[in-house]
């Protein structure tokens, strides 16, 4: 039983409960609009580095 | 010619009449004349000389700076009026260093906010919105837990959820609830 999670851990799990790349992509997105600070503040936890931060925000 | 009663010219510029006995017993402003039975009475000028009064301590000039003002020629003048215009420069100093201490505490206290803004209501909402309803979301504890129990716990309580209620959540999605 690790202790920590990563990015991976996380798409994996979303992945399990039935969750596709579409619906994750979807799911920045619904994020970023509606709460950008929290959602970068969540990427921050997951413990992503800034490049892949302002990435992911931007892009999805 | 017009004269005034004390409560009448205190009334006039707004000052309670203890004030005007006081600037009378300090010799700032005496009342021209009094009636038989002894009141004073104002007259038209005193209220000229009251007026220059108010003005000056409206300037924020100490009594004693007004008195000087008032008696002297305009040489001591400029120099209290200098003087006073170089203590409102400190105080302006003193009121902005305030203000500047005061925005950056507020700045840290608003940013230290957004460490924690992500809370359960809005978690559950994002999952919501993401389409997963309330039986994907137990898959989704379920998988977390199964797969990190540890990280599960520690994220539950970062979205401010006490101790007792994440172990509940944590047994729920086993199915030992």
């Amino acid at each position: 039983m690790q202790k920590n999670v990563g990015k991976e851990d996380w798409v994996a799990m979303f992945k399990e409960v039935g969750l596709d790349d579409d619906a994750m992509k979807q799911w920045h997105q619904i994020f970023e609009k509606r709460h950008p600070e929290a959602h970068a503040e969540f990427l921050k936890w997951l413990g992503l580095s800034p490049d892949k931060i302002a990435n992911i925000r931007t892009c999805c | 010619m017009k004269t005034y009663s004390i409560s009448q010219l205190a009334r006039a510029f707004g000052l309670s009449r203890s004030t005007l006995l006081y600037y009378d017993r300090i010799g700032l402003l005496r009342a021209a004349k009094r009636t038989a039975a002894g009141y004073r009475r104002y007259s038209e000028n005193d209220r000229k000389y009251l007026e220059r009064i108010c003005m000056l301590r409206g300037a924020g000039l100490s009594l004693a700076d007004v008195e000087r003002m008032l008696s002297g020629d305009s040489g001591p003048s400029v120099a209290i009026l200098e003087k006073r215009l170089g203590e409102l420069g400190d105080e302006i100093l003193f009121l902005r260093n305030q203000q500047h201490s005061i925005a950056a505490m507020l700045k840290n206290m608003t940013s230290h906010k957004c460490v924690t803004v992500i809370d359960k209501k809005m978690w559950i909402k994002m999952l919501e919105a993401a389409g997963m309803n309330e039986e994907s979301r137990k898959a989704w504890h379920a998988e977390f837990e199964r797969r990190a129990s540890e990280a599960h716990h520690e994220f539950l309580l970062s979205l401010g959820i006490q101790e007792s209620e994440a172990r509940d959540i944590q047994e729920w999605s086993l199915g030992k609830l």
